[in-house]
């Protein structure tokens, strides 16, 4: 049920699921060091991820909304305010990250940001007409050179290590949550077999996750 | 609070604040004579790796230091976040951080290089929990934006609201870049924060003079702006508010100030890390806490050339708009422009404008 709800953001299907918010709050309160967290709320109505992406720093701060943990009291030279922990709501996407690890306010601010991209492109899809569909260049730039959809010019295979993989990857969950998790068919489409495809989702810890929370919100049994 | 223009207003015209003026730090260590040219104490993160320790010596200490009572308080510190100290400190000690994560395994008689001796660091955590001294004092530093400014006793520890006047300066000169040349003034510099963080916006043809009435925060904000390697930019004088800057009256493109802001009898009842050891000079505003704060803006308008802009840092809602309306009727015709800025956690702290 939990990751039934949970793929319910990826569909922006409005949902109420208060309980990803408190499994936070929770984890947070035990002392972790760093947290990301989404909550459902706020899902947003037409924008896909890869339009916020685009988004410059200032940009993207711009949509979200931010907090500290502590905000209570008159703050200022009152306090010797070590939580300079930093809460950003991005508003569109309800989407919440946080950092709490460094010392300094300005620098948590930049991680949570660096970490509110990961989780755009993670968890907010952009919907795809399968019938028009023809991937895109950062896709086909993942892709094993055996794939045959892949042409000459697509350049070597960019790896996981490779910052432009998160726009592929990006692209390939989309894919395959355009055709609910079917390895086989996300394969067909992309001109591979079944086993190049799961090893190269298996490849990136985070494509990995995202792939099999959708496979198992669908009763799929999970990628190993 | 009640604010009463009459009384404040009488405290400005005749002299600068007296009552804020001359109050002695309270600090308990502060035992630096004001007189003698003072030696700013080195960050320990800046100190030499000198000492060693054994790694199960340090892990001895790691789990003394966790493990050590804190006193009863009304306000005691929280646990995750000395913790996370106690993590920064090794942090700061070591010359090699990443033997930090072994300490889990017991038994180990390899030497670890340290940066104070491993009598230093049972006594200055044990001053952090039982005497409440500030994480910052005992390290000698505080990370600020992408600084790491040393400070010490007698110093104000520089706030993470106050990260956001660096903010607002970098948003006025994009949109008015005759500003980036001009002359600006950050006064009550402390450690010298805000000068260095928008030093480094204004870039080579900025000019910042900042200063203090402390000699203490003079020494260190003068070292923090030699690590930063902007001598060339930023000048430091020691002086009474405008005192230091007759030499450049009417000249100013920028004035910038995080005065003292808090109401004389709330200092008593203060977070022991702050009224225990912090200098009452730089946190102590008057009864009403505004003294500073009128002081500043009755100066502003001869200071500032016209369409100079400052920032003032306040206690709150409160003294914000009463230094709004302050400027709307009694300096009427000088400012325009004047807002309030809220901090990141939404409380009106700043206010902001131009000079005619
Ligand atoms: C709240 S602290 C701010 C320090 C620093 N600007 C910051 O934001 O971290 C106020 C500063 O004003 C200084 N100060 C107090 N009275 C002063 C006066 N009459 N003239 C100049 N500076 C003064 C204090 O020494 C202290 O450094």
């Amino acid at each position: 049920m939990a990751a039934q709800s949970l793929w319910r953001l990826f569909l922006r299907v409005p949902s109420s699921s208060p309980s990803l918010t408190a499994v936070a709050t929770a984890r947070r309160k035990f002392g972790m060091s760093c947290r990301m967290s989404f909550s459902s709320e706020n899902s947003s109505s037409g924008s896909g991820s890869r339009e916020f992406l685009g988004l410059s720093d200032e940009q993207l701060m711009k949509q979200c909304e931010m907090s500290t943990f502590k905000s209570s009291g008159p703050g200022g030279q009152h306090r010797n305010k070590r939580e300079s922990a930093v809460r950003l709501k991005h508003l569109p996407t309800g989407i919440i990250a946080q950092a709490v690890e460094d010392r300094s306010q300005h620098k948590n601010r930049a991680s949570a940001l660096a970490r509110l991209r990961t989780l755009l492109a993670l968890k907010v899809r952009n919907s795809i007409d399968l019938d028009t569909y023809s991937p895109p260049l950062e896709l086909l730039q993942i892709l094993p050179a055996k794939s045959t959809i892949r042409t000459s010019d697509c350049g070597p295979q960019i790896g996981p290590n490779n910052p432009k993989f998160a726009l592929g990857m990006l692209a390939l969950l989309d894919l395959i949550f355009a055709v609910e998790g079917s390895i086989s068919d996300a394969a067909k489409l992309m001109g591979l077999s079944t086993g190049a495809l799961s090893r190269l989702v298996l490849s990136d810890d985070s494509l990995r996750m995202a792939v099999n929370e959708l496979r198992t919100s669908k009763g799929l049994k999970p990628l190993k | 609070m009640k604010l009463s223009i009459p009384r404040a207003c009488g405290s400005w015209s005749k002299s600068p604040p007296v009552s804020t003026t001359l109050h002695k730090p309270i600090s308990f260590y502060s035992s630096i004579p004001s007189s003698s040219p003072l030696k700013p104490q080195v960050p320990l993160f800046l100190r030499p790796p000198i000492h060693s320790a054994t790694l199960s010596d340090l892990q001895k200490w790691h789990h003394w230091a966790k493990t050590l009572p804190v006193p009863h308080s009304d306000d005691p510190p929280d646990p995750t976040l000395l913790r996370r100290e106690l993590k920064w400190l090794l942090e700061d000690a070591l010359e090699v951080h990443s033997s930090v994560p072994q300490m889990g395994s017991h038994s180990d008689d390899r030497p670890i290089k340290l940066r104070t001796s491993l009598e230093q660091l049972y006594s200055v955590w044990r001053q952090r929990i039982e005497e409440r001294r500030p994480f910052q004092y005992v390290v000698g530093c505080e990370h600020w934006r992408d600084l790491v400014l040393s400070v010490q006793d007698g110093v104000l520890i520089p706030r993470p609201e106050t990260e956001v006047f660096v903010d607002l300066v970098g948003d006025v000169v994009t949109q008015n870049g005759d500003l980036t040349q001009g002359l600006w003034a950050d006064l009550g510099t402390g450690s010298g924060a805000i000068a260095i963080g928008i030093g480094r916006i204004l870039g080579p043809r900025g000019r910042v003079i900042a200063t203090d009435l402390s000699p203490v925060a003079v020494s260190v904000a003068s070292f923090n702006v030699q690590r930063y390697s902007l001598q060339d930019i930023i000048e430091i004088r020691q002086g009474s508010w405008f005192e230091p800057l007759k030499d450049v009256e009417g000249k100013l493109s920028g004035l910038v100030s995080n005065p003292p802001y808090i109401p004389s009898d709330h200092i008593s009842g203060l977070q022991p890390e702050v009224g225990w050891h912090e200098p009452r000079l730089a946190l102590d505003g008057g009864v009403d806490g505004i003294d500073a704060l009128l002081h500043l803006c009755n100066g502003a308008a001869s200071m500032l050339k016209p369409g100079g802009f400052f920032i003032f840092e306040t206690n709150g809602e409160k003294q914000c708009k009463f230094l709004v309306d302050y400027m709307e009727n009694e300096s009427k015709g000088n400012f325009y422009d004047v807002k309030i800025v809220p901090d990141f956690a939404g409380i009106q702290r700043f206010v902001t404008g131009f000079h005619h």
